[in-house]
């Protein structure tokens, strides 16, 4: 059980992006969250993936509730999250290939020895064709990018995934065959998925259940654009 | 309404292209060449001249003294006779070995602070900006002859004074570069990977400010040669007996009032042109590691 | 519908790129298409086809390694071999309205988005003086729905989609007669997609005499506005039609087109297997052939573009295909 209540957070203490935010996704549950752009969702999905520290609420995670953040976060907790963001190109460190960009979660948790087998086993799931392992960001469109930071997000197996605008920049096919692994993903580990985007359209095909943002927060501080 | 295609797409045979080239990519080749060339041919010349010419650069002739430019001394000779070409190919290795040490030390101080300033951010990195303010305030070669007056004259306190001088603007650099990748969303998924501080850090930010640091590196050398020769000149340098370039010109400054053009111009083209070719070369790097032009095919 | 001239008219454009090692990378092959005026044209594909390449082409925007081929006529005068002097002057934002992809990118970052509106009218309209400047570009701004308190921010003060807002606005101050938009709708969100798509619309709309060619993968959007379907593969057309008939029934008849429309949300949400092949690396005959369900033997030589749809065995036009909702 992922439970966001009363979030309130931002870059600037005194204009913060997400004010009094409550959301709950059950273990297993696929939660799209509809908004228009600039209102602070993406700010909502990192404190949700304990990525950003909230200036006041609380985050639960299965009973628990978070104390401590980003790196002070317990890596066991941490790396339950796999989060995949809008910009294949800026998730990307450019300077490594695609196959050690897959692999880096595994290295930095010290899993070293099964690096090859699940690379190749998430890159045949992603759609990647081994040759396009070897190369680097620039030398990949941003859907096979996009591919790539998907399989990463899924090689430690996390319990929650959080997609911040996941397909916003691609098109149709390569949405579909994202959602599709996402799914596939959930409907074998039973992971829960916590969708944001901007198209209700998509959000309503792909997730059980749609909160739109005024449901989120309090009408008073809907933001315009 | 439908489109017809005019031309029968069974006929395209030979299809004409146009190129689109402008004419400053020849100057680009032109100057990368020429850059590339004389940094060459100077570092040859400093490794080589010394071990394959077996004169001796301190050999005092006091009857050839001052003689100017001929077959023999292609570069005439100083007050004490001794051969000026040698002499300058020596002090060249001189005031380049400080340079390159002295310039790394400082990059290395520079990139080490400023990366610890955008890495950790709030009141470490307020604290060090302001450090680099107040140096920043001081005119560096002021600040160095202070070094230097602290020591006897020798090639380390040199070495320290460049190094205390130059790192501000790497420091800034640095720290800019760190502040702009902290922010991309690569380096949150790093953090919840499960990477370690440390990790991101050095496997991930530390890769993004190199290129950067060590253009400021390259570009530090012209800086280093001169801040020594200046210092050299002022006779807190180097001690005299050490042939650098600083120390020939400072040597020579009496003979130009007497009409003796040479001891001192031709120390001076040393360094002179060393320098202006490492600076070419580094601009050349520098548009190459611009990103912008990283990929010239965007589809 | 009398026969006018084409506002644009591409014959055989090609462009290639010359990379380090002797490589050669073809982005686009062979298009042909004309834009009449009044017309809207979506250009359509995946990321990579070579789209983007198309609209710096015609702008003369390529880099430095770029050969290009064939012609594109925007009325008399060919845009691939003017000079860069005629396109600076002449052709790019006074014939041309490039509504760019990534507004962040295009609008100067350290002058306002007043100052830079204020700037393009002074060059582009006759408008002289300050308060008639001023009133200009409130006007062009109320155009694009750049809503007038945010006209003395800076561009990175500004959200995406307020950004692609004010690109828009400069867009359109030249009168331009055709309107380039490239991919106008990224990150946009649904509503606001639908409000600047609609606008660009209107801009076609109010004179007969202009038209707009839009490049997007965004299908919902060419459904809304588009007169025309141009679907580019690998870097050639490969279905040129009505857009009712390709959205509608009787639905397109490229198996690519088929399976670009099955991959939507609102429809089998179903994604073509297989990826696009690289544009460095193209096979000999039909580009689509690996991942299509109908290849035979026929795809291994080249389809040219005929009646519409460049394949050996497109979907017959006659029949009527139950496409799901």
């Amino acid at each position: 059980m992922l439970e966001l209540r009363a979030i309130t957070a931002g870059y600037d203490r005194r204009a913060p992006a997400v004010r009094d935010a409550t959301l709950t996704v059950s273990p297993g549950e696929a939660v799209g969250l509809l908004g228009p752009s600039g209102c602070g969702k993406s700010t909502l999905a990192r404190v949700a993936a304990l990525l950003h520290r909230p200036d006041s609420g609380e985050v639960v995670v299965d009973g628990t509730p978070v104390r401590r953040w980003r790196h002070r976060a317990p890596r066991e907790l941490r790396t339950a999250f796999g989060v995949v963001f809008q910009q294949p190109r800026l998730s990307a460190d450019p300077r490594l290939r695609l196959t050690d960009l897959i692999a880096e979660p595994l290295r930095a948790t010290g899993r070293r020895a099964s690096v090859p087998g699940r690379v190749a086993d998430l890159a045949g799931t992603v759609g990647l064709t081994p040759d396009l392992l070897t190369r680097r960001p620039h030398e990949v469109s941003d859907g096979q990018l996009q591919r790539a930071c998907l399989a990463r997000a899924l090689v430690l197996r996390p319990r929650w995934l959080i997609c911040d605008e996941m397909t916003a920049m691609l098109d149709a096919s390569t949405t579909a065959a994202l959602v599709g692994v996402v799914e596939d993903y959930r409907a074998s580990t039973g992971a829960g998925l916590l969708a944001v985007g901007h198209d209700r359209t998509l959000l309503d095909r792909w997730c059980d259940r749609t909160a739109g943002w005024h449901t989120v927060t309090p009408p008073a501080l809907v933001c315009g654009t | 309404m439908r489109c017809d295609p005019m031309a029968d797409p069974t006929a395209v045979t030979k299809t004409v292209w146009r190129t689109h080239g402008h004419a400053r990519r020849s100057t680009h080749t032109l100057r990368l060449r020429v850059s590339a060339a004389l940094v060459a041919v100077t570092v040859l010349a400093v490794l080589l001249v010394p071990p394959l010419v077996r004169l001796d650069q301190q050999a005092v002739d006091l009857a050839a003294k001052l003689l100017p430019p001929s077959w023999s001394h292609p570069f005439g000779t100083d007050d004490v006779g001794r051969d000026l070409l040698l002499r300058c190919v020596y002090g060249l290795r001189v005031s380049l070995l400080v340079g390159v040490v002295a310039a790394f030390t400082a990059t290395v101080i520079g990139t080490a602070v400023g990366a610890t300033a955008g890495a950790l951010g709030g009141w470490v990195d307020r604290a060090v900006m302001r450090l680099v303010d107040t140096f920043s305030s001081v005119p560096h070669l002021l600040l160095g002859i202070f070094v230097v007056a602290m020591f006897r004259p020798g090639v380390w306190p040199v070495v320290i004074s460049v190094g205390v001088t130059h790192w501000l603007s790497t420091a800034r650099i640095v720290r800019a570069e760190v502040l702009s990748l902290r922010s991309r969303p690569y380096i949150d998924a790093a953090v919840s990977g499960g990477a370690s501080r440390w990790r991101v850090a050095v496997r991930h930010l530390l890769p993004g400010v190199l290129p950067q640091a060590g253009l400021a590196a390259v570009l530090m050398v012209p800086h280093a040669m001169w801040h020594e020769s200046a210092l050299s000149f002022l006779g807190l340098g180097l001690p005299t007996h050490t042939a650098s370039l600083g120390t020939l010109i400072q040597g020579a400054r009496g003979s130009l009032l007497a009409g003796q053009w040479w001891p001192t111009l031709f120390p001076g083209l040393f360094l002179i042109v060393p320098t202006l070719a490492v600076a070419g070369l580094a601009g050349v790097w520098r548009e190459r590691i611009n990103p912008r032009r990283r990929s010239e095919l965007t589809l | 519908m009398t026969e006018r001239t084409p506002v644009l008219s591409v014959r055989g454009l090609s462009v290639r790129f010359l990379l380090p090692g002797g490589r050669r990378v073809a982005a686009v092959t062979d298009a042909h298409f004309d834009v009449a005026p009044g017309e809207c044209l979506a250009l359509i594909g995946e990321s990579g086809c070579g789209k983007s390449v198309l609209a710096s082409a015609l702008l003369g925007l390529l880099p430095a390694n770029a050969q290009t081929a064939g012609g594109a006529l925007l009325g008399e005068l060919d845009l691939l071999t003017a000079g860069e002097h005629t396109l600076a002057r002449t052709v790019r934002g006074r014939r041309i309205g490039l509504i760019p992809q990534s507004p962040a990118a295009h609008l100067t970052p350290v002058r306002t988005i007043r100052s830079q509106t204020e700037e393009t009218v002074a060059r582009l309209t006759g408008v002289r003086g300050r308060a008639a400047l001023r009133a200009a570009a409130e006007r062009a701004a109320g155009r694009a729905e750049f809503p007038a308190d945010h006209l003395d921010r800076y561009p990175h003060e500004l959200s995406g989609g307020l950004a692609q807002r004010a690109a828009t606005a400069l867009a359109l101050i030249g009168d331009a007669p055709l309107l380039l938009a490239d991919e106008p709708t990224t990150g946009l969100d649904r509503d606001l997609v639908d409000r600047t798509v609609d606008e660009l619309r209107r801009h076609v709309d109010a004179d007969g005499g202009r038209a707009l060619l839009m490049i997007t993968h965004d299908l919902a959007a060419a459904e809304r506005v588009a007169d025309r379907v141009a679907v580019m593969y690998a870097g050639r057309i490969v279905e040129l039609t009505d857009a009712k008939a390709f959205f509608g029934t009787p639905g397109p008849r490229h198996p690519y087109s088929r399976g670009l429309l099955d991959a939507l949300p609102d429809r089998a949400f179903t994604p073509i297997p297989g990826m696009p092949p690289e544009l460095g690396a193209l096979p000999a005959g039909c580009a689509f052939a690996a991942r299509c369900d109908r290849a035979t033997g026929d795809c291994a030589v080249l389809p040219p573009l005929t009646d519409s749809v460049a394949c050996h065995h497109p979907v017959p036009a006659a029949a009527p295909e139950d496409i799901r909702a």
